[in-house]
């Protein structure tokens, strides 16, 4: 069976101008032509060579800069290589950026018609597969509002599902399935499942080393446009992430003093504590809604996290990351500003940033928020909690598991109530 | 019995013609998306600026054309659907951003998708001269069934020029301003309003390298008199519109990879 994909000695340059390239016609003659040529060029992607084999799933991984997105573009025929070639035979489906092709001012039926087209389906088959493609979306409600009206959680399910339904031999996704809500993104999964099954090879792109590696059959990494390593997805995401904790390590001043946050814990470095120190987190507080500082709260109540830090010298972009763990070190919950899409700006001296979770509907139990402050390409942490803010949760009944969502159960008509009435009549 | 590639042509031929449909009932649907009057507007630009130069004709330059108002209003009619369409296309590929970088998107259905819409402009007050037509002396002969290659010679033209300054705006992005300013003198030294045989002798050959002037020209021979148009100009002026057609497509096809990066 021929190859879905098949990569040969890849390389993909751009250019860089001068700041002030001129970009206007009167400016270009005013200045007799010049630093219209760019100052210099560097290589997005270079002598990559892979092959796919039909029906695989594919994770490429990276920090942010090493060229996954270049990759994908390439391999989705948008833009040109100047080196080597990309063979990809069969019809492609695609979501590489979030609500690419749609128009704000349309409506998301119109939106979904114009994308549908656009992906290779005739009319025809578009009002055939309409209401299938909405009815996946869930927006049966919203589907004659215009676009603009729409969340990005909304519009990035419209993608996706409008991309699914356009029977792609080739699946290319570019980190989005990191936007909308779980409940979503578990369907997305699915049926990203069923099209493996059928013969769809996907490939997939994130700087998630843990969800290629529960994913993926095979994992693709990337480093400064170059190929570190292309194999089974647990070995090479394990390898992706050891490194990505050496870098850590290896920055991690040795010498510094046990020191004390303001709120009191103590923080030894390489036990409790990892980075480079560029960037200092000097006090986490967990807070009530009233701003009151917490150890224990009920599950399903809200939590603040606000995080105290100064940085000796302008950090730019640096990404703020937030997750809670069990003692024995099991996630339960993690995000941080570039997941949820934020580009935080330059810092330099003292700042605080707070985070707001609105329900913290994890079962009873001894848990940690482990904080961080990384690198702005993920490349590695400038300063790294672990396990130092303890928070207890407290929660009637349930032993098992790690949620405990409000919930009720239903008998011929008849509501018991949950754990939230519970609680009121507990109180 | 179709051979595969015959089948595969017309399976891409028939995602051009579902493509082209779509993105021009989009960009039909987005300008008239807020707006009372509609498609209305497009009847009333031309209309308002007939009147404008019917009584310049009368009060001020004592122009002595025989009818008048479908003369002018045919010329502004072609005029507008050529320099309107060409400053639309400037930004068919910079205004698209999304379309462009969806992968396997023809880019160059963009400045196609610009030029139909504004014929379809073109088409809907195409009636207006008509009526004046056969309300005044005039008559409707059969010269009428060349209307059509004269349209198609224009949108060749339109779409030609449409490609080079698509493709020059995606790197220049005031080409639409410097493009107005040469609309501007190219308007007066077209007989829109006024007729070319009032110009002297010795500026006549400026007006014959005029496409425009030729194409106006025939409207008006079919439009007003009834008469088929002189085929001795358009001939080698559809010879020259191909050409310019062909560079203007192979320009645009060669920078259009650079396209992604720039936008």
């Amino acid at each position: 069976m021929p190859d879905a994909i098949v990569v040969e000695n890849l390389g993909k340059r751009f250019r860089r101008y001068h700041a002030d390239r001129p970009t206007t016609l009167k400016e270009a003659v005013l200045r007799g032509l010049r630093r219209m040529t760019p100052v210099e060029y560097f290589w997005a992607l270079h002598e990559v060579s892979f092959r796919i084999a039909p029906g695989r799933m594919v994770g490429v991984v990276g920090p942010n800069g090493a060229g996954k997105s270049t990759l994908l573009r390439l391999l989705g025929g948008v833009g040109r290589p100047d080196e080597g070639q990309v063979t990809v035979p069969g019809r492609i489906g695609a979501l590489l950026d979030l609500g690419v092709g749609f128009h704000p001012d349309l409506t998301g039926r119109e939106n979904v018609f114009i994308n549908g087209v656009i992906a290779g389906l005739t009319r025809r088959e578009v009002t055939r597969r309409f209401d299938s493609i909405v009815d996946f979306a869930e927006l049966e409600d919203f589907i004659d509002q215009p676009m603009r009206t729409y969340s990005t959680g909304m519009q990035m399910r419209l993608g996706f599902s409008v991309a699914v339904h356009t029977d792609p031999d080739i699946l290319l996704i570019d980190e989005i399935l990191a936007v909308g809500d779980l409940a979503f993104q578990h369907k997305c999964l699915e049926r990203i499942e069923q099209f493996r099954a059928e013969g769809c090879t996907i490939v997939l792109v994130s700087h998630d080393a843990s969800a290629i590696k529960r994913l993926c059959d095979e994992a693709l990494w990337l480093r400064h446009g170059r190929l570190v390593a292309y194999g089974p997805a647990d070995v090479v995401a394990r390898q992706y992430a050891e490194e990505m904790s050496a870098e850590t390590r290896r920055r991690t001043p040795a010498t510094q003093p046990i020191v004390r946050t303001s709120t009191g814990e103590e923080l030894r470095i390489n036990e409790n504590r990892f980075g480079s120190l560029e960037m200092e987190i000097i006090a986490v507080r967990l807070l009530n809604p009233a701003g009151l500082p917490v150890t224990e709260l009920n599950s399903g109540d809200p939590l603040q996290v606000e995080i105290e830090y100064t940085a000796s010298n302008s950090i730019p972009e640096p990404i703020f990351g937030v997750t809670i763990s069990q003692e024995d070190g099991q996630i339960c919950y993690d995000t941080s500003t570039d997941l949820d899409g934020h580009r935080l700006p330059t810092v330099h001296g003292p700042g605080q940033i707070t985070f707001h979770i609105e329900r913290l509907d994890l079962i009873g139990g001894q848990y940690y928020v482990d904080v961080g402050v990384y690198e702005r390409e993920w490349a590695y942490a400038y300063d790294y909690h672990w396990h130092v803010y303890p928070l207890i949760v407290r929660s009637t009944g349930g032993k098992k598991g790690i949620l405990r969502p409000p919930h009720r159960w239903e008998m011929d008509g008849a509501t018991t109530r949950g754990p939230i009435a519970e609680r009121r009549t507990l109180r | 019995m179709t051979s595969p590639t015959a089948l595969l042509q017309r399976k891409q031929l028939t995602y051009l013609r579902d493509l082209l449909r779509e993105l021009v009932v989009r960009e039909m649907k987005l300008r008239y998306k807020r707006s009372v009057l509609g498609i209305v507007w497009s009847l009333l630009n031309p209309l308002f600026q007939m009147l404008v130069f019917i009584f310049l004709s009368r009060r001020v330059l004592s122009l002595d054309i025989p009818n008048y108002p479908s003369f002018v209003f045919t010329g502004v009619l072609a005029w507008n659907w050529f320099q309107s369409t060409v400053v639309a296309t400037t930004s068919a590929i910079t205004a698209n951003r999304e379309l462009v970088r969806r992968p396997g998107f023809p880019m160059a259905i963009l400045p196609v998708v610009t030029v139909t819409t504004n014929l379809i402009h073109f088409l809907l007050a195409l009636p207006i001269p008509l009526v004046f037509l056969l309300a005044g002396s005039g008559r409707l002969t059969s010269a009428i069934l060349v209307l059509p290659l004269v349209i198609a010679l224009q949108f060749a033209l339109i779409l030609g020029l449409g490609y080079l300054v698509t493709t020059v705006n995606v790197t220049f992005r005031d080409t639409q301003h410097i493009l107005a300013v040469c609309f501007m003198l190219l308007f007066y030294m077209t007989p829109v309003f006024y007729d070319a045989s009032l110009v002297p002798s010795r500026f006549q050959i400026v007006y014959h390298l005029n496409p425009m002037f030729h194409l106006i020209t025939a409207y008006r021979a079919i439009l007003i008199r009834g008469d088929l148009p002189d085929f001795c100009p358009l001939l080698p002026l559809a010879v020259l519109i191909g050409v310019l057609l062909w560079a203007g497509y192979a320009v645009f096809q060669r920078a259009s990879y650079r396209f992604v990066e720039e936008l």
